[in-house]
């Protein structure tokens, strides 16, 4: 039972129950044996990725929609595209290696055939870019005949692009008056969108070869003109003819891409559009600058390459370009008829904003070592025109794996990437708060209203999600902010991604309850020499005042050993009152009134019980933990009214209900092999959790322990009650006063942060879309409702989500979060998060949207689940599949030049490393000595931490300490906070003469170099020399020196960014913590596991097998 | 025993402090009564009687509207018509020279939820059989208990208007009261 309610994470208690298991069951029942979830996605689905991909060319992360697009009838459809697409692929590949005039000229020769005639007959640069965002997509579609079968599934979308593949040349003169269209938004986003079109394009000529007017077309083009130039040329000149005025503004953005395309000369129709962009983006201030920095050489060989032709190479580009637009426009028109107004802005917008074209710049993986950017990844920008954007809610809380959301299942599946959401819903922000009687959701599926749905007229609004048309209320006429009345898309409900509405008490089930807070004490002989409960009871009493809540606020406490003992603490007692309960198998409250009471009453007794309790258990030689009865009273205490339960956990309980036993073998912590009991060996806790749940009870775990204490047991606790786990391994007053001071930080965090209670979250997204699985803390109730008793603003979830119905007809598509909660002060409260994203058709730009962090934190989750339902080794073999599947499916299938090498777009260079990072990070490693506490800890944290720790966790960040300086330092409240580069995670970044920092996340280790310069030892650390620094340091000592301030200053600003608190140790060459500080250098090989390179070749091989 | 406390705003039935009485014991589940008595807030106005009791099942709510605020209660069945009269007016006169002056300006439901903690109080004294012969002065206080009207709940709230005096079938007095009206 145990693992099928793990797996579920969040099932229900009762039978079907695990709601989240139903979705993601269906998946792995689907699926063939090995494979899991999402990931493994074996089934297949088209034979072309199944070929690459060997092994497990599993089914993508798409769960049900996926079956609709089952191997067979693919298959069937398929034999003739493949024979197809084979010979062109070698071709395609071939050519690259062999001469660069080879590979150009088939490219631009179909480009010419079918493009040119198009181009010439509508104007040039609004063409270009408007169609060129669609022309994507014909492109994909007429390779859909060749390879991928995904375009197939659509029948509507693979109609279109074969029309408008004929009609690109018959019909391009009829084409103007689209191009015009397009061309005023386009020409401000100009070239980002065409990158798609000539991806798709190449590829898709050669294999093209049944258009019969492209292969003659192209190839005497070619022959005409010298290899690169020559192609460009003929585009150029035929766009050049038709419309000189479009050119100035293809060529801002073009300009730069001539240079690409001539030096790789089969890339340069992939690269070139994004090398475009990125020119562009240098030409201008902000992004350019970024990237240059992270690939310095680049732009350098292109240029190179450029030389040869520059003037005429800038046509060609053009040229390219709208070809394609033309061929597309056509399609875009007839297919989107009703929106085309609407996609063309969309499209320029997203050719401004973006990313677009660097996303999709072509990197070799295996010549490009430094990808690491300088700075921390930003998230990507989705391409939406500027004001939808403007409104859209941060990253920072919500985040979709894929900025661009594929237009349908088959198209997902083709990516093999995760489709999924990351939330950091309770995030501590300053929003808007809104109070109104009447809050304006949707009638037919509830959504709240938001900046992203439609106001038809004044009197009416059309739903984002479902796209019913509600009645604008009378009071939503009125707008409170300016005062003015008619305005209704002028209120904050409708200006604000993300915001909260004082809930009305139709949102209430019971009045809102005090905030009810418990604490739950191991007072064991082990738990009195660890020495955490003097640490606690201070901690309290610091804090006791800004524990949030308000007059009615209630506190409680109980100790357990082998008995339990609770505190009457009601007033008017003169000293806390211990009640000792023996008869633990069958649990009672001894008094019901007095055990919980009002803070602010009783604050003197519950003074007097924290000051006595450390030394009320001094003596004790109980070693017996009947933890599961001291939960059960503390469940019934909390039952009324719901709240916190804080539990401290010292040793493993075994005692009474919920009994457990050891079962890690010390032997195995270094095993290759797969590592067992990472399941529940009781459902005790799951079934506790889920009745705490029911009662609006979260429970929050502190385990400080030296043994093991079976987290993977115990923590289900706190996982299904939506409370969070906090973990101290070899916590000791003495011996580690890092723990500690972790400890103190910690808890003073945790005691004075915000807390919702009663909290529920539902999140919604456009119809088409649906959410099949979700990770973190909580329980689903009723299939999408995810319980919260208590909501924190450190929690991050995630969801997966799979396209169920096509998403044809739309540009854009909405997700809403919403969370209810009540206040520690007793408001009800709704916060709302909603994030718009666009539509798009080809696979280029799915790739292009990609958030490689994102995506990898969603894989991290899912192979959290797939190791406890599976095994680890499936987990890893699965992670390792994902970067094969999708770098494989974008060589194969977005890529149109092909060229020997490790191939990704720019958005997912980083991607082979963050799953090497996985592979060994402590909760999947395998080889390296890890205990099973930790490494299930780790996996929690996978799961529970938002985003932006969990890439800390994942991947660290290193910094070379002794040479920092001001320049582009950060000045926060007049503190100067350097700004060093982030290094790449290898011992050849370190020096000996050097200092380094490396932030894990949870921790951090500063490693000092045996050849250290004396200047940093003595300003910074105060000692005299390398052999002075002592064996545990964790302090950086606070000297008045120009470096000592700086340091401290990057060291405090880095711990202040998250809300847990890091402990910082610093390391010399001979330190027991030395091996921890070197796990982490992951590009580096150990004896266990690959480095980077091998990594890498070893990606290669499976994607070229 | 009293399980169910709420003060309200009587123009527009808002909820401005409340207390529940959740008896793990009795396993009591009050939601209904709670929708009941959200109903009822809603229903009443200006014209309702001041005092009024509902019958609802082997439970009764009981009112007590003043200064345009509204106390309700729900008790057992066999809960003194007059102790929990005293304590609806106790916890009026409390509330309205706490809140008073606020009440009209509030929109947020349930915004003087901290006066729970005076309900909670209070309420222990008026149903603790030891703390109550402390509150003999309420039986003298409350020489007009008798004429409070009796309606049953479900026949008010089905009504479906507004619930005022004469809309009231006003039954017959319990036998027991019978003797003291006049």
């Amino acid at each position: 039972m145990s693992t099928a309610g793990f797996n579920s994470q969040n099932g229900t208690g009762t039978g079907q129950t695990y709601t989240n298991g139903p979705s993601q069951n269906p998946v792995a029942l689907q699926q063939p044996p090995g494979v899991g979830y999402g990931m493994n996605h074996q089934p297949a689905y088209n034979p072309m990725q199944a070929k690459v991909l060997g092994p497990p060319s599993p089914a993508l992360y798409a769960s049900g929609p996926y079956q609709p697009v089952p191997p067979g009838p693919q298959l069937g459809s398929y034999p003739p595209p493949p024979a197809q697409p084979l010979l062109t692929r070698p071709q395609i590949g071939v050519l690259p290696s062999h001469t660069p005039p080879q590979s150009a000229s088939p490219g631009p020769g179909p480009r010419q055939a079918q493009a040119t005639p198009p181009a010439q007959a509508t104007p040039p640069p609004p063409a270009v870019t408007s169609t060129s965002y669609y022309t994507g997509p014909p492109a994909w579609q007429y390779a859909a005949p060749w390879g991928p079968a995904p375009n197939h599934v659509n029948p509507a979308a693979a109609a279109p692009p074969h029309m408008s593949h004929g009609s690109a040349q018959l019909p391009g003169p009829g084409a103007p008056p689209t191009s015009i269209h397009g061309y005023p938004q386009p020409g401000t986003a100009p070239p980002p969108m065409n990158p798609p079109p000539p991806h798709t394009y190449q590829p898709n000529r050669p294999a093209y070869g049944p258009p019969p007017t492209a292969p003659p077309a192209g190839p005497p083009g070619a022959t005409g003109t010298p290899p690169p130039p020559k192609v460009d040329a003929q585009c150029w000149r035929a766009a050049s003819s038709a419309r000189p005025p479009t050119e100035p503004d293809t060529q801002e953005g073009d300009v730069e891409c001539p240079g690409d395309v001539a030096g790789n000369g089969p890339q340069a129709p992939n690269s070139y559009n994004h090398v475009d962009n990125r020119m562009a983006g240098a030409a201008q201030p902000g992004p350019p600058g970024r990237h240059l920095g992270h690939y310095p050489s680049l732009p350098p060989g292109y240029q190179n390459t450029l030389a040869p032709p520059p003037s005429s190479l800038h046509p060609a580009l053009q040229a390219a370009t709208l070809p394609y637009t033309q061929g597309p426009q056509p399609y875009q028109q007839q297919p989107g008829g009703p929106g085309p107004d609407q996609l063309s802005p969309s499209m320029a917008a997203m050719s401004l904003q973006s990313g677009t074209p660097e996303a999709l710049r072509v990197v070799n993986l295996l010549q490009e070592r430094n990808l690491l950017p300088p700075a921390p990844v930003p998230a990507p920008t989705p391409c939406l025109t500027q004001d939808l954007q403007k409104l859209n809610c941060s990253p920072e809380v919500f985040r979709c794996t894929l900025t661009s959301i594929p237009q349908t299942q088959s198209l997902l599946n083709k990516a093999k990437l995760p489709l999924g959401l990351l939330l950091h819903p309770f995030k501590d922000l300053s929003l808007p708060v809104v109070t109104s009687s009447t809050i304006v959701r949707c009638r037919s599926c509830r959504t709240y209203i938001n900046p992203f749905v439609s106001f038809l007229d004044q009197r009416r609004w059309k739903c984002n999600l479902c796209y019913r048309v509600n009645d604008v209320p009378e009071e939503f006429m009125y707008n409170p902010v300016s005062r003015s009345y008619g305005e209704p898309h002028k209120r904050p409900e409708v200006q604000n991604a993300t915001i909260e509405f004082i809930a009305p008490s139709e949102y209430m089930l019971r009045p809102p309850q005090p905030a009810v807070y418990l604490f739950v004490l191991d007072v064991s002989h082990n738990a009195v020499e660890t020495g955490y409960l003097s640490v606690f009871c201070q901690s309290l009493l610091d804090n006791i005042k800004a524990l949030p809540g308000d007059s009615r606020t209630k506190v409680g406490f109980i100790t357990f050993d082998s008995t339990i003992h609770f505190y009457n603490l009601q007033e008017g007692l003169s000293q806390p009152q211990m009640l000792i309960v023996s008869d633990i198998e069958d649990i009672f409250l001894p008094t019901p009134d007095s055990l919980l009471v009002n803070l602010n009453e009783c604050k003197e007794l519950v003074q007097d019980l924290l000051k006595s309790l450390p030394n009320l258990f001094e003596k004790t030689m109980e070693t017996q933990s009947a933890l599961g009865s001291a939960l059960q009273a503390a469940f019934k205490l909390l039952s009324p009214t719901g709240g916190r339960m804080s539990v401290f956990q010292t040793q493993l309980p075994n005692l009474g209900v919920g009994a457990l036993q050891s079962r890690e073998d010390p032997n195995q912590r270094a095993s290759a092999k797969d590592v067992q009991h990472l399941s529940p060996a009781t459902d005790f806790y799951k079934k506790l959790a889920l009745d705490c749940s029911g009662q609006q009870v979260a429970v929050d775990l502190f385990l400080l322990s030296a043994q093991y204490c079976d987290l993977a047991s115990l923590g289900c606790i706190s996982r299904f009650s939506a409370g969070s786990v906090y973990y101290y391994p070899s916590y000791h007053h003495q011996h580690n006063p890092a723990q500690v001071e972790r400890f103190q930080r910690d808890l003073k965090r945790y005691l004075t942060r915000k807390i919702g209670f009663e909290a529920v979250m539902r999140i919604r997204c456009t119809k088409g879309l649906s959410i099949h699985t979700f990770h973190g803390n909580f329980f689903v109730r009723s299939t999408d409702l995810l319980s919260l008793p208590n909501v924190n603003p450190d929690a991050g979830f995630a969801v997966q989500m799979s396209i169920e119905e096509n998403l044809d007809d739309m540009q854009v598509v909405s997700f809403q979060a919403a969370l209810l909660y009540t206040s520690s002060k007793g408001e009800r409260r709704i916060r709302v998060h909603t994030m718009c994203l666009p539509v798009v058709s080809s696979l280029s730009d799915v790739f292009a949207g990609a958030d490689v962090q994102a995506v990898t934190g969603l894989l991290a989750c899912m192979a959290v689940d797939r190791s406890v339902t599976s095994s680890l080794s499936d987990a890893r073999d699965a992670m390792t599949n994902a970067a094969i599947d999708s770098l494989s499916s974008y060589r194969q299938s977005a890529l149109t030049i092909q060229q020997p090498g490790l191939l990704a777009p720019a958005c997912l260079r980083l991607f082979p490393l963050y799953i090497l990072a996985l592979l060994k990070q402590k909760a999947f490693r395998t080889g390296t000595s890890t205990r099973l506490d930790e490494r299930v800890f780790a996996m929690y944290q996978l799961k529970y931490q938002p985003l932006a720790f969990a890439m800390l966790i994942i991947h660290p960040a290193l910094y070379r300490l002794d040479d920092l300086s001001d320049e582009g330092a950060l000045n926060i409240n007049e503190r100067t906070i350097p700004q060093p580069r982030v290094l790449q995670l290898s011992v050849e970044k370190l020096s000996r003469e050097g200092a380094f920092l490396m932030d894990a996340g949870l921790v951090m280790y500063l490693w000092i170099g045996r050849n250290c310069h004396q200047n940093f030892l003595s300003q910074v650390l105060g000692v005299s020399s390398y052999a002075a620094v002592p064996e545990k340091l964790c302090l950086l000592p606070e000297l008045d020196t120009a470096e000592s301030q700086r340091t401290r200053a990057l060291v405090s600003w880095l711990r202040d960014q998250r809300p847990f608190f890091p402990s910082l140790h610093i390391i010399r060459d001979e330190s027991q913590l030395k091996p921890h500080f070197m796990q982490n250098m992951i590009e580096d090989r150990t004896e266990s596991a690959l480095s980077y390179y091998e990594f890498l070749l070893h990606l290669q091989q499976q994607i070229s097998k | 025993m009293i399980f169910l406390t709420v003060i309200a705003r009587l123009a527009d039935g808002l909820p401005l402090a409340a207390s529940i009485q959740e008896d793990e014991q009795s396993g009591r589940d009050l939601q209904h009564y709670q929708s009941q008595a959200k109903q009822l807030l809603r229903k009443l106005d200006a014209q309702s009687p001041d005092r009024c009791m509902l019958e609802a099942g082997n439970m009764n709510f009981c009112y007590f509207i003043s200064q345009g605020v509204c106390c309700l209660c729900l008790c057992d069945a066999s809960f003194p018509k007059k102790m929990a009269f005293g304590y609806l007016e106790d916890l009026h006169n409390e509330f309205c020279e706490q809140y008073g002056k606020r009440v009209p300006a509030v929109t947020r439901p349930y915004s003087f939820i901290e006066f729970d903690t005076y309900i909670q109080k209070t309420k222990k004294s008026y149903v603790d059989s030891r703390a109550r012969r402390n509150l003999s002065s309420v039986s003298t206080e409350l020489q007009d208990v008798q004429r409070i009207m009796v309606a049953n709940i479900e026949e008010v709230l089905q009504r479906g208007e507004a619930l005022s005096g004469n809309q009231f079938g006003v039954k017959p007095q319990p036998v027991d009261q019978l003797s003291d009206s006049s």
